[in-house]
């Protein structure tokens, strides 16, 4: 009885988060970070933000359907880039895999940040249990919106949201 | 039973209710700076009636320098799998909280950390502290860790202890790491821990190691070498001549060039698993050199890391032909150590050098318009620890009908050859899922394991689970299994957990904020 109780509590309180839209929810602070990026160079989050929207992109290179968002968040990041728009890509390839990040990246020809959080230290602030997992922060460095995992058509969103973000 | 079938049902009301109301007009905001998710995962096992409830709830705040939180855990009832129970058939507690200080920026900067907290040096020769849910790990340290940077240096000194296989928190490790990074061309590393066990006049256990992270051109180096020293052991074992008992060398080599990328890896892994005294927790998870897959049954027969025991390579190689078709292959050996070596001396065995692990793998995508992707893989391996060679050929068909909605086939087979007993069977997995962005994705997984035990005889066996996968609302995803699934390892990074077969529901909610 007990247990049935809890179960009921959690699913309860799951759901009225969930019921929560984006626009209630606008406004939450992006936690700060301080990553390396493929150079060995310190990435300060509070010193990305101010100029336009952000997207924050974890992946990892053993995750098919990270590389597969990633080659849509590239082609975004190639349109909007000029427009202030800045993509910030962190690795969460641990010890195993760190060694595969930067040949993945260099032979696919990308050119946005790619950021190490090798102990997941910034996916855990971000509340990314499982890759990939998207953020988008506003030109404040707001969270406006997150989302789990990969399908062909989630960009479609990420780019509509990216395009208001630019214009406001 | 009757009430099990009443609250399943009260609990998936509640769950698809919420899709009803999740784009009405909201009457709350979370409080500035507040952070929430919560993880529920639930099971019912019909088949030994076995039912496991696992929640993790996790409220964190941040206000301008200070950040504090804490992650309450309810297991009730627990995974009756003594590794991840830890003894407690029924736990609630909350067991991780910390309190941050954030002072500075990149260039001139100090954290201080009380409380629980999770920390890796380099690549985790010495120090990996982390919690992965998918393996059942945490080995959270509880004492106080302190960062500091200034022009290129990096400064990290801690003190904790972490929970053993009873959730008691004995031994006390110390540790630190200093490393500069103010150089294009190289950087630089150094680590020091050292465990202080719970028992009065025995020994530390102490390691050290210095890294070294070159750059030129397209090539990119990592070279680490650490040695480990216990007093006692070394008194015992080697009379005092030795200053070690055990070491480590871990390097890699990348090249890129265009389209084309190589990286070659090289590991020396002897007598250096860095372990609490009673050698329940391990401090350190070095890089494994095995590669990770994301098919069902190349993960069948794993190898774990042996940090104690090991001498290997890997190499991988990617070649991009075309914005359409790219190729990935992967080499690599693993072998046991001579007896020569500090982990055959210091438990005073003499085995011959053996093979560990041998596997090979590649794979072909192909996107042969802007709807139709195939992907062809074919892995091999030979694992020491169940004895097995492996032949596992793999075909992906993925269809775009449109700009949200894709099926996806995979068909998996693989040859097994038990080496032990010389028995061969096989294993087909079909594997069929449609996928419709942003929210909804359903997937019928099958497979079928042929064995021959007799000449003419032949015993197949079926599992079979259908998953939905669902998004509600804007920041909740759930996830719902029904039907039976084989037994098999989950293995991240060379750590592995045995998942039992099981046969019933399992339903997943993650939720953030």
């Amino acid at each position: 009885m007990r247990l049935s109780l809890i179960i009921i509590c959690i699913a309860l309180f799951s759901t009225f988060i969930s019921a929560q839209s984006e626009e209630d929810l606008k406004g939450r602070k992006a936690p700060n970070f301080k990553l390396t990026d493929l150079n060995g160079k310190f990435v300060e989050l509070n010193k990305e933000t101010g100029n336009g929207p952000i997207l924050l992109s974890f992946w990892a290179t053993w995750c098919k359907p990270c590389l597969e968002e990633m080659s849509e968040f590239n082609r975004i990041y190639s349109q909007y880039k000029d427009k202030g728009f800045k993509l910030l890509a962190i690795s969460t390839d641990a010890e195993k895999t760190v060694a595969k990040v930067k040949p993945y990246i260099k032979s696919k020809g990308y050119d946005f940040p790619v950021l190490f959080d090798t102990n997941s230290d910034v996916a855990r602030k971000y509340y990314a249990q499982q890759m990939p997992y998207t953020v988008m922060l506003d030109k404040n460095g707001n969270i406006v919106y997150s989302h789990l995992g990969y399908m062909k058509g989630d960009e479609i969103k990420v780019e509509k949201l990216l395009l208001e973000l630019l214009e406001k | 039973m009757k009430t099990t079938v009443y609250y399943h049902i009260i609990i998936l009301i509640i769950i698809f209710s919420s899709t009803l109301y999740s784009q009405s007009d909201s009457w709350f905001l979370l409080p500035d700076g507040l952070g929430i998710s919560n993880q529920l995962e639930y099971s019912y096992n019909i088949d030994n009636k076995i039912e496991i409830f696992e929640n993790w709830l996790t409220l964190d705040y941040n206000k301008n320098i200070f950040n504090a939180g804490l992650r309450f855990e309810a297991f009730q009832p627990n995974d009756p799998d003594p590794s991840i129970s830890r003894g407690k058939v029924r736990y609630a507690d909350i067991a991780y909280k910390y309190f941050a200080v954030d002072i500075g920026d990149i260039e001139q900067g100090i954290s201080i950390t009380a409380g629980n907290f999770y920390e890796l040096f380099g690549r985790g020769m010495i120090l990996k502290s982390y919690e992965d849910r998918n393996i059942r790990i945490d080995n959270n340290l509880l004492g106080v860790k302190v960062k500091a940077n200034y022009m290129g240096f990096l400064l990290s000194a801690l003190t904790g202890s972490a929970s053993n296989a009873v959730n008691e928190r004995k031994d006390i490790l110390h540790a630190a790491d200093l490393s500069y990074n103010g150089l294009d061309f190289v950087k630089l590393g150094t680590t020091f821990a050292s465990n202080k066990p719970d028992i009065e006049n025995m020994a530390r256990t102490t390691l050290a190691s210095f890294r070294i992270q070159p750059s030129y051109w397209n090539f990119d180096g990592y070279a680490e070498y650490a040695f480990k020293s216990n007093k006692d052991i070394q008194s015992q074992v080697f009379n005092n001549d030795k200053w070690k008992i055990g070491e480590a060398f871990y390097g890699s080599l990348i090249f890129y060039y265009d389209m084309f990328s190589i990286v070659g890896e090289y590991k020396h892994y002897d007598n250096f698993a860095f372990t609490s005294n009673d050698g329940t927790i391990f401090y350190n998870t070095s890089p494994s050199l095995r590669k990770e897959y994301t098919y069902q049954l190349l993960n069948r027969h794993p190898s774990p890391l042996d940090q104690s025991n090991e001498d290997g390579f890997a190499v991988e190689v990617n070649y991009n032909i075309s914005d359409e078709t790219s190729l990935t292959t992967n080499y690599g050996v693993t072998k046991t150590l001579p007896t020569s070596s500090y982990f055959q001396r210091v438990n005073n065995i003499s085995i011959p050098v053996s093979t560990q692990l041998q596997e090979f793998y590649f794979q072909a995508t192909h996107n042969w318009n802007e709807s139709f992707t195939t992907i062809v893989a074919f892995g091999y391996n030979e694992e020491l620890s169940t004895n097995t060679k492996n032949i596992t050929p793999i075909l992906e068909n993925k269809f775009y009908f449109d700009d949200i909605n894709t099926i996806k086939v995979v068909l998996e087979h693989q040859q097994t050859e038990n080496l032990t007993t010389s028995e061969k069977y096989y294993d087909d997995v079909i594997g069929i899922e449609y996928l419709r962005s942003p929210g909804f994705n359903v997937s019928l997984v099958t497979e079928i394991q042929t064995k021959e035990p007799e000449q003419g005889r032949i015993v197949r066996k079926l599992w079979s689970f259908i998953q939905f996968g669902y998004k509600l609302g804007n920041h909740s995803d759930l996830s719902l299994l029904i039907g039976s699934r084989q037994a098999g390892n989950i293995c991240i990074g060379g750590i592995c957990r045995f998942e039992p077969a099981f046969q019933g529901i399992e339903l997943k909610l993650l939720t953030r904020l």
